[in-house]
């Protein structure tokens, strides 16, 4: 019991660390006992002592929900990264594989260069069409990889890598010919959350449950997937409508995602990776670990990303990338376990 | 059949979702809760204006349409862009500047305020709200999003939309005057600026031809087209903008076109990122043209062109100078 339990306890307790450091961590300096006494009388519901009721802003209406946004944020790569290889069966597939980064560029890129009125649906316009884009790619790609009644893994991979490239050229068109928007389009697909607040977690929250959630159940078809699609068939797992399903709910946590904080790489592809060389690959204990481990690992690239340049921040992509790829090699030198995948 | 059926209800499905979430009115900016839970600190009680006369509400429209309401002028101001901060200081306001974004470098006295970001877009919110300003003022290179994210906080942000003619710019400076209590800095700024313009005008009277500049904002080569200041100023300063004529703001060239209109000036916007007249000379190709051949290549501080603030009349004189140096002897 004890041995099942130590994967959830050493991931929560990482993730517990995180955003304890990205609450006390940031460009204003709070000491660790101002912080303290903020969270105390938070839980007391007791008054703030005086001269503290700006920092006590600052950490419930900035770094907090900054810090829940990217925990989701990360959990969905991490989650959906997961389900993604187990999909495949493919060691080198990401949440981006079959195209939900370059649909959310294109979309978000495309919004971007029309002015919207400074109105609720002119504000929503980037992040909404971003996850329709996405979501429409992810479909599109999948049409076009369907041959009769089956959807083959090279066609979809090969269809979705096409798509991408498309979208991609599409979206480098957009921003060369558009009035002055480079900055903003780059900023957003380097990724990074600019719209950081308690809405923006309420606007996502509900497809990361939806999603996650499926994939959360779906443990155990990922494993008999595992043992290809005839056999799992055999195995009494309706394989194209489970596939379908998980692509589907992935893909949905992915955009959701990505359409509020941008592109964010490689911590999808490295998250189930790390966990599957330290907990081992059953995909039931696998996909709650990397939405724990996924959620964890983006905040604390998100606190180098806010800090390293002070007062500057630097896109978190560059980060998850920068910080991501040493430490990736790192516990893949390390592990003895060699033929883990 | 049933299977379309079945992707057509995802569809259906996953577009719903997404009306109903955006529907829900928590998101909505405007109307949100979070602005009234601000702590008292947050907004600093402006006493008397500077001139100790009674402080009037100030009430006006941003370059977003939205109608901003001071208690009165703004004492403790966060700039967001380098040409606001221009404006800021040009006008008098400097002292009430409590935070700039990273690139205000002019004047040198913006060097000493607190730095709050903003390269690739990005702003530190919470040094933001950590400097407790009453005004943010924000220009036409910043997202609306960005207004949105800040104005959620509680923070008062008041967005200067670009200027495209010199009015416009004018009219920009006299409404941060208004904003900051500066009526009659902002006035004498926008009166010195006009009459350097005159003058200017005067000078070119005289002028027979409008030789043609090239305007390198890059190496690469880019350069500016209509709707830009860069093509605005050429033409005020009696040249004519090689650009002219492109269907974007900002465009990449190719040497071929460059050839063929053969500029006889080539002025140099990137000498600040290492682009000098030895390193054009040296570029394959380029001594074919006229300009490279009579050396007719100026390094230029590009920002007397690109930040849309006081100084632009500067870059107005400068241009006048290099095309027709006849007129200002």
């Amino acid at each position: 019991m004890q041995k099942h339990l130590l994967p959830y306890l050493t991931n929560l307790g990482l993730l517990l660390v995180a955003v304890i450091l990205s609450l006390a961590i940031g460009s204003v300096f709070i000491s660790p006992a101002q912080l303290w006494q903020i969270l105390r009388s938070w839980l007391s519901h007791s008054s703030l002592p005086a001269g503290l009721e700006t920092f006590s802003f600052i950490i419930s209406d900035i770094r907090l929900p900054r810090t829940v946004l990217v925990l989701l944020t990360g959990a969905a790569l991490g989650g959906s990264g997961t389900a993604y290889q187990g999909l495949f069966r493919n060691p080198l597939a990401d949440p981006y594989l079959i195209g939900v980064a370059s649909g959310a560029g294109l979309g978000a890129v495309l919004a971007m260069s029309i002015r919207w009125p400074y109105t609720f649906w002119g504000l929503l316009a980037v992040p909404m069409s971003a996850f329709l884009f996405a979501m429409l790619t992810v479909m599109l790609v999948y049409s076009l990889a369907r041959v009769g009644r089956t959807v083959p893994t090279t066609n979809l991979i090969l269809s979705g890598v096409a798509f991408s490239a498309f979208a991609t050229a599409l979206t480098s068109y957009l921003i060369i010919s558009s009035q002055g928007e480079v900055r903003r389009a780059l900023g957003w697909l380097m990724g990074g959350a600019s719209q950081n607040s308690w809405q923006t977690v309420l606007a996502i929250l509900p497809y990361l449950v939806i999603g996650l959630g499926f994939l959360l159940m779906n443990g155990h078809a990922l494993n008999l997937l595992q043992f290809g699609d005839d056999q799992a068939q055999q195995l009494g797992l309706p394989v194209m409508r489970t596939k379908t399903l998980l692509l589907l709910a992935a893909s949905l946590a992915t955009a959701a995602a990505v359409s509020f904080s941008g592109i964010i790489g490689f911590i999808g592809l490295i998250v189930p990776h790390v966990m599957r060389l330290w907990w081992g690959a059953d995909y039931r204990r696998l996909l709650p670990l990397s939405i724990l481990a996924g959620g964890g690992f983006l905040i604390l690239a998100d606190i180098l990303a806010r800090s390293v340049m002070r007062p500057q921040e630097l896109p978190v992509g560059i980060v998850t990338a920068l910080a991501g790829a040493p430490f990736f090699l790192w516990v893949l030198r390390r592990s003895k376990n060699q033929g883990y995948w | 059949m049933v299977k379309m059926m079945f992707r057509r209800s995802i569809i259906l499905l996953i577009s719903l979702s997404l009306i109903l979430t955006a529907c829900s009115p928590n998101l909505n900016p405007t109307t949100n809760p979070t602005v009234t839970e601000v702590p008292a600190t947050l907004a600093i009680p402006t006493g008397t204006a500077i001139t100790g006369a009674p402080v009037k509400p100030i009430t006006m429209v941003d370059g977003l349409g939205r109608e901003i309401e001071l208690p009165g002028p703004a004492q403790r101001i966060i700039s967001l862009t380098p040409a606001t901060t221009e404006i800021l200081f040009a006008i008098g306001a400097g002292t009430q500047v409590v935070g700039r974004d990273t690139f205000s470098d002019y004047p040198a006295e913006a060097g000493s305020v607190t730095d709050i970001g903003g390269s690739m877009g990005k702003y530190n919110t919470e040094a933001m709200v950590n400097l407790q300003p009453d005004l943010i003022v924000a220009g036409g290179i910043n997202p609306p999003e960005l207004v949105a994210s800040l104005e959620s906080l509680g923070l008062q942000v008041f967005f200067l939309a670009n200027p495209t003619t010199l009015d416009e710019l004018y009219t920009s400076i006299k409404t941060v005057g208004d904003l900051t209590g500066n009526k009659s800095g902002a006035a004498d700024v926008v009166a010195k600026m006009d009459s350097k313009v005159k003058e200017i005008d005067t000078k070119l009277i005289g002028i027979t031809e409008r030789p043609m500049l090239y305007y390198e904002l890059d190496a690469t080569p880019f350069t500016a087209g209509p709707g830009t200041f860069v093509d605005l100023l050429i033409t005020r300063a009696g040249g004519t903008n090689f650009g002219a004529n492109m269907d974007s703001a900002w465009a990449q060239i190719s040497l071929e076109q460059l050839l063929l209109a053969d500029p006889a000036f080539i002025i140099l916007g990137d000498s600040a990122y290492g682009e000098t007249v030895a390193t054009v000379t040296a570029r394959p190709g380029w001594n074919a043209l006229t300009a490279v051949k009579d050396l007719k290549i100026f390094p230029f501080d590009d920002n007397l062109v690109s930040r849309p603030g006081p100084r632009l009349v500067d870059g107005l004189e400068a241009l006048a100078h290099l095309i027709h140096p006849e007129a200002f002897k």
